[in-house]
């Protein structure tokens, strides 16, 4: 069920000429990656203050109520890239692997939400009249990190993967073949120069469709 | 006498190193855009640019290091197929212009006594654009092919 609302998803209009422009995928990950870097360090900055890692001097609740707004929009912008990079290829990154450990990771987060929001951010004035910061509270940071900059390399990994065979969708337009084999055909093509090139290539998994 | 890269002879070297570049370019790049956010006025407004500027710097040199001796070791993997990439040559400039700009016009911004809330923000944008276009010309590497290959 969910395997052919990915086939049907990505192959609306919009997706489809993600999928088969030559510009916009690679700038759609490159906003993916921006926001990221301009928003998602947001949540590190947070979690640095819960650790008292930085920003000592300034209250937790400032910092955290501060860049709470911030953080929902930047996630809105992150996830609308993630979204549309993901739509434009659907079904392929429901079998990856690393996509689906994303998912899991995201799973976490919510739990780490549920847990530590009553009793960490949504009462950081508490914190801010205590000695020190309590160690429930440095928990959520660290956590909070580590599941952060696991979402950062599972979707590094993603990348790594080669698509399947049997795709309802062919990668490039024109040509009708299993995903895997002009994957194949396309580093080929590319990467003529030299041999060990071509392998590198390979290795190197630029599972982005160039 | 050639020498094989040891960072080739394992097929997880690559992308543990780009893990490390992602994140510490991340870093490095957000706690800068944490102090151009405020000179735009959003974000942390109850603490002054040179504030978040002093709490955060060292975060900021620590990120682009990693991000920088990571993409090093990257760059090391195979040197041809970095080099003979315009993206690539175009995201060194931009690079240079960044981390130049950042230790000199917008650290100075920051920190005058009387800032002028104008410049403050039109260094802010400036400083914002140069870092994306870091990012847009790193992710173009991996979609262009080599250059000085016409035919």
């Amino acid at each position: 069920m969910i395997i052919s609302l990915a086939g049907w998803l990505e192959n609306l209009g919009l997706f489809a000429f993600i999928r088969s422009n030559g510009y916009a995928y690679p700038i759609l990950l490159a906003l993916h990656l921006t926001f990221i870097s301009f928003f998602g360090v947001m949540i590190l900055v947070t979690d640095i203050r819960l650790l008292g890692w930085g920003l000592r001097s300034q209250p937790v609740s400032d910092i955290i109520d501060q860049l709470r707004w911030p953080k929902r929009i930047g996630f809105l912008f992150v996830a609308t890239m993630g979204f549309l990079l993901f739509g434009a290829k659907a079904e392929e990154y429901l079998h990856n692997r690393f996509f689906q450990l994303k998912l899991l990771l995201f799973t976490a987060i919510a739990i780490h939400a549920l847990v530590f929001r009553p009793r960490v951010y949504n009462n950081a004035n508490e914190l801010d009249g205590a000695k020190s910061i309590p160690g429930q509270a440095k928990l959520a940071g660290a956590v909070s990190i580590f599941l952060w900059v696991s979402v950062a390399c599972a979707g590094r990994g993603i990348g790594y993967l080669a698509a399947p065979f049997g795709l309802h969708y062919d990668r490039t337009v024109g040509v009708s073949a299993p995903a895997a084999d002009i994957v194949a055909v396309h580093n080929t093509a590319v990467h003529n120069i030299g041999g060990e090139r071509q392998e590198a290539q390979v290795a190197r998994g630029n599972g982005h469709a160039h | 006498m050639l020498i094989e890269n040891p960072l080739n002879s394992t097929e997880l070297a690559f992308p543990i190193l780009e893990c490390f570049h992602i994140v510490g370019f991340a870093i490095g790049i957000g706690t800068i855009a944490i102090v151009d956010f405020r000179l735009l006025d959003l974000g942390l407004r109850h603490q002054s640019p040179a504030q978040i500027t002093k709490d955060m710097s060292l975060w900021t040199l620590i990120g682009l290091s990693v991000a920088v001796f990571a993409g090093l070791l990257i760059f090391s993997t195979d040197p041809d197929h970095y080099y003979l990439n315009l993206a690539f040559d175009f995201k060194m400039i931009m690079l240079a212009l960044a981390i130049l700009f950042y230790y000199t016009v917008h650290r100075k911004v920051v920190f005058s006594s009387d800032p002028s809330p104008r410049h403050g923000k039109l260094v802010a944008c400036f400083s914002l654009i140069l870092w994306a276009s870091v990012i847009f010309g790193g992710i173009a590497i991996g979609f262009v092919a080599e250059g000085l290959n016409f035919n």
